[in-house]
């Protein structure tokens, strides 16, 4: 019972980290708290529905919905973002407030309000892990964000546009004196926005259902656990998420389901309190 | 109207310490005029004909989000800070309201003083913990407060949950007021906090955080103390927006977890004091009544009202980042300054509000 809450946790918590690391690198790149990070989420889940209700393969589907958000992350980096990209946090905080409400108005017009049904199910198949049972559904989607994982460890590892995007993040002032093209990987920080998006947009889709609001827990959580790694560090928030996932499933277990949307509240007031530089205090690195 | 050279100009004006004083005495005359004209214009829209009941009942409903957006601007204007978690102090001061109403029948004014008490002593609390910390993560911090209420609100027994708390008519001194009575009541709560808002800017507790939110080290190296001062305007603005939360509950008689869980609800209010301009007295007033309006105008399309909001934040953001008070208020303080600089002030002795939305400077620790 203990072993099979924990994993399913930290399947849930993933999910979450999917959405955490995304809210990590835009913030580190830009000073932005991005609150539109759930809506890329929502509209690629809706336009998954549209798609493979349309008969499309899941693959595919998966492919040109990722194609779609990271589209959508670059058109608002250079539509909303860019003309104000030199204001303080605040500004850009708040207009990301307003691309919030736009992306909301917008998937309520065309797909109106109501909670649809995801095509592709959860699927509840029992199976024995290491002497644990836990749902198939579980297994894949750990696969799944751990797959993402290693492919943005390569990137940032590997890739020149990996490594100029950490020198932007390290110092940006530096970075443009190297003849690094800060705009674009600004631009490209929106683009890695939008990709990881719509993969917890889908993802979380047969577990939350479809509808405008269904990102709006997640994004807080990731929130909260991209707080554990100081709105800085990716492995921080990484943790972070799967520890919010862990507690809040056994919060859900052992207290009751009521508690459990409460938990991430709780642990953000005890880290902020106890550690106020983040679980791994890398964010020192750089005054905030 | 950029002056070549302002060493040349002034020596040509003769001073006029008189002139000056008298002209700016006036100013502030007219604008108070002005505050007494919008307040007038308020407490005789009820006697126009063909005023009714349910008309009120919505006025009040827009005079409460005024009210609420006022709480914020305290913050996101005077102090540079921001919260994302007001939907909770509103929720406190709703919910505290409604219990005493329910079960002890207490009056109006007892009720709103009651639920406002309660926003600010969590409001206390709640800043020493977040005010501690950079302004990103206290925006997370305080979100993640706003959801922790919702929750709250939504299962622990008292709170009736989604069922709602239905309450009594309101009474005032034992007096039961109907809904244009309520009207009133909560134009009085309006000019209050105004007033309120108006002397605490001005007092000197006002200029220590409107000098903390401008640079902070400058401050603190001539004995302002930061986390005090900062507290204190967290705990009003948490108060303020209690008290406009009590009246939101009791103008429509119910309270319940579906209005008051909505953490989007805190956003709303923040919407409201950076679009009308959080650093100036009327800026909630004309963004509080633009975001609670525009629902209302837009009812059967609930969806565009969403769309034309992030529209106007965002092109405020862009164009008139101070907020729409200030576009308005822009040329006659232009106007106001050359009439003083002909009376022989020295230029630019006026001051002007930031042309910034939360008047932050671009300065490495705020960024």
């Amino acid at each position: 019972m203990l072993g099979q809450q924990i994993i399913s946790g930290l399947a849930t918590g993933s999910l979450y980290a999917l959405t955490a690391i995304a809210v990590v690198v835009v913030f580190r790149n830009t000073r932005t708290i991005n609150v539109a990070q759930g809506d890329f989420s929502m509209i690629a889940a809706f336009i998954a529905v549209l798609l493979l209700k349309s008969g499309a393969n899941y693959y595919v589907t998966i492919a040109a919905t990722v194609l779609f958000t990271v589209a959508l992350g670059i058109l608002v980096e250079r539509l909303v973002m860019r003309p104000i990209a030199d204001s303080d946090w605040l500004t850009l905080f708040t207009a990301t407030l307003g691309v919030y409400y736009i992306m909301h108005g917008v998937a309520g017009w065309i797909w109106g309000r109501d909670t649809k049904a995801f095509p592709v199910t959860f699927d509840p198949t029992p199976i024995h892990f290491f002497g644990v049972i836990v749902s198939e559904g579980h297994l894949i989607n750990m696969a799944w964000a751990a797959s993402i994982g290693v492919v943005l460890f390569l990137f940032f590892r590997f890739t020149k546009q990996g490594i100029a995007m950490r020198a932007v993040t390290d110092d940006p002032e530096t970075a443009t004196l190297m003849g690094i093209p800060v705009r674009f990987i600004v631009l490209l920080t929106w683009g890695m926005a939008g990709f990881l998006g719509a993969f917890a947009g889908i993802l979380i889709a047969p577990i939350l259902y479809v509808s405008p609001q269904m990102m709006d827990e997640v994004l807080i959580k990731g929130y909260v656990a991209a707080v554990f790694g100081g709105l800085y560090s990716i492995p921080g928030a990484i943790i972070g998420a799967l520890m919010i996932g862990v507690a809040e499933n056994l919060a859900g277990g052992y207290l009751g389901s009521h508690y459990k949307t409460a938990t991430a509240f709780v642990m953000i007031v005890a880290l902020l309190a106890l550690r106020p530089k983040g679980l791994l205090g890398i964010q020192n690195r750089r005054e905030i | 109207m950029a002056l070549k050279n302002p060493k040349a100009r002034a020596s040509a004006v003769v001073h006029d310490r008189a002139a000056v004083a008298a002209l700016k005495s006036r100013f502030a005359v007219q604008n108070f005029y002005l505050v007494v004209f919008f307040f007038a214009l308020l407490l005789l829209t009820p006697l126009v004909p063909g005023f009714k009941g349910w008309m009120a009942g919505q006025a009040s409903l827009v005079i409460v989000y005024i009210i609420a957006a006022q709480g914020v601007s305290i913050l996101s204007g005077y102090t540079g800070l921001v919260s994302v978690g007001h939907g909770g102090f509103l929720a406190i001061g709703a919910y505290a309201a409604a219990l005493l109403t329910k079960y002890f029948a207490v009056d109006l004014v007892l009720a709103v003083v009651t639920g406002a008490v309660a926003a600010g002593f969590v409001g206390m609390l709640m800043g020493l913990i977040f005010l501690r910390l950079a302004g990103p993560f206290m925006a997370i911090g305080t979100l993640g407060f706003a959801f922790f209420v919702g929750t709250v609100v939504n299962n622990v027994p008292i709170f009736e949950g989604r069922e709602g708390i239905s309450l009594p008519a309101n009474r005032i001194f034992g007096v039961v007021i109907g809904d244009i009575g309520f009207y009133y009541a909560s134009v009085v709560f309006l000019a209050l906090v105004t007033l309120f808002i108006f002397s605490l800017v001005r007092s000197s507790v006002g200029r220590a955080l409107k000098a903390l939110r401008d640079s902070e080290k400058a401050a603190q190296s001539c004995g302002v103390n930061r986390l005090s001062y900062r507290t204190l305007a967290f705990t009003v603005s948490a108060t303020i927006t209690g008290a406009a939360g009590a009246l939101n509950g009791l103008v429509v008689h119910y309270v319940s977890a579906e209005v008051y869980s909505d953490i989007w609800y805190s956003v709303d209010i923040l919407v409201a004091a950076v679009v009308g301009g959080s650093a100036m007295l009327m800026g909630p007033i004309v963004g509080g009544a633009f975001v609670a309006l525009l629902p209302f105008f837009l009812e059967t399309f609930a969806d565009f009202s969403f769309i034309l909001k992030g529209v106007v934040l965002i092109a405020v953001l862009m164009f008139a980042p101070a907020g729409i008070c200030d576009v308005v208020a822009r040329p006659i303080r232009a106007y106001r300054r050359r009439r003083l600089e002909r009376a022989g002030a020295a230029p630019g002795e006026s001051a002007a509000t930031p042309r910034r939305p939360f008047g932050l400077a671009d300065q490495q620790g705020d960024a």
